[in-house]
């Protein structure tokens, strides 16, 4: 049953193909990622220096613009 | 007097239901504090067993014209294998139809348990469950990628199409996007929906009674309690359907992806 081939042309019947539910977590898990990874980064730097938060604020940012360009560069035409 | 009634009638009806409703005590006469065979445990071979059981037996005599057990088979199979494994992956799909097939009516099955009278919970409402279902799909999406490209494959995972001043900002976020948030959110979101939802319907079910038994004036809104609780079990099963075909849909764009030629 698994080797038997599909056929050829896709089905004419009621199923619609699945929805690229993949676009939707892969844009909101690159924004979240960017922003967490940096932020963290950020945060790293900061216990380091002793600063008080400006390389997490900075981390942030960059990350979140990173996480936007990136979804731009793999989800965009 | 009333308060005590009270008392001892909330006693009967713990409400708010916690996570402790979760952590059912073990079903064997022996151990009783133990946790190695509970209604969790119960349901998990169970579900097992009534795969197994139903596609040898809607396969044991298979007919050209497919009586019932059959049809429902094949159609189950067929969706999977069509419309998520052929659709999303190509034609080489087909070889991980059956995985898919399998892990599709496990999860909906295990689901299941969460509005079938008297389980009334879904093992999948601890994550420990979800987590070794995409522990599995992390594993085989990895290794197609380094079967399939060898080490070209942390590459193509890694290294987005930028100019190479951006790649050290961009490299890590991709790590984390490709491999700890997809496992993390496959689990979370299976575990944290059916968890959800035998939540509720804790709720408003246990909620019923603990207005019920604080005033007898509440009896209406008890009943328009216990009505909710129908409705919303109508909700979790399209909940249910949904989580086991998003599941399986997701694991099989990771294949895709792994398999997929350099972008």
């Amino acid at each position: 049953m698994a080797g038997q081939q599909p056929p050829e042309n896709p089905p004419e019947d009621d199923s619609p193909p699945p929805p690229n539910l993949n676009g939707g977590y892969v844009a909101i898990s690159y924004l979240i990622g960017g922003m967490v990874v940096w932020g963290g980064i950020g945060w790293l730097v900061d216990r380091w220096l002793g600063t008080e938060g400006i390389a997490l604020a900075i981390g942030v940012v960059v990350g979140g613009a990173a996480g936007v360009y990136l979804i731009a560069r793999r989800l965009g035409a | 007097m009333v308060t005590g009634q009270t008392t001892v009638l909330a006693v009967d009806v713990p409400f708010p239901p916690s996570v402790e409703d979760f952590y059912l005590p073990s079903i064997v006469p022996w151990g009783e504090h133990g946790v190695w065979f509970t209604k969790i445990t119960l349901l998990l071979w169970l579900s097992v067993a009534i795969l197994i059981i139903f596609f040898l037996v809607a396969y044991r005599k298979p007919k050209l014209v497919p009586d019932k057990k059959q049809w429902l088979a094949e159609s189950i199979y067929g969706f999977v294998r069509n419309n998520i494994a052929v659709d999303m992956i190509g034609k080489e799909g087909v070889k991980f139809a059956p995985y898919l097939a399998s892990l599709f009516c496990f999860i909906f099955v295990m689901n299941l348990w969460g509005i079938i009278p008297f389980a009334q919970i879904s093992p999948n409402s601890h994550i420990a469950f979800p987590m070794i279902l995409a522990v599995i799909s992390w594993v085989m999406f990895i290794y197609l990628g380094f079967s399939r490209h060898g080490i070209k494959y942390i590459k193509m995972a890694l290294v987005p199409p930028a100019p190479w001043f951006i790649l050290p900002i961009l490299v890590p976020i991709e790590f984390f996007s490709n491999f700890i948030v997809r496992p993390f959110s496959l689990a979370v979101r299976l575990f944290a929906n059916m968890f959800a939802g035998h939540m509720l319907l804790l709720v408003f079910t246990l909620g019923g009674f603990a207005m019920i038994n604080a005033n007898a004036l509440l009896a209406p809104i008890s009943l328009l309690s216990w009505l909710m609780t129908i409705a919303l079990t109508f909700l979790d099963f399209a909940i249910i359907a949904l989580q086991a075909y998003v599941f399986t849909v997701l694991t099989a764009s990771y294949i895709q992806g792994s398999l997929a030629e350099g972008h």
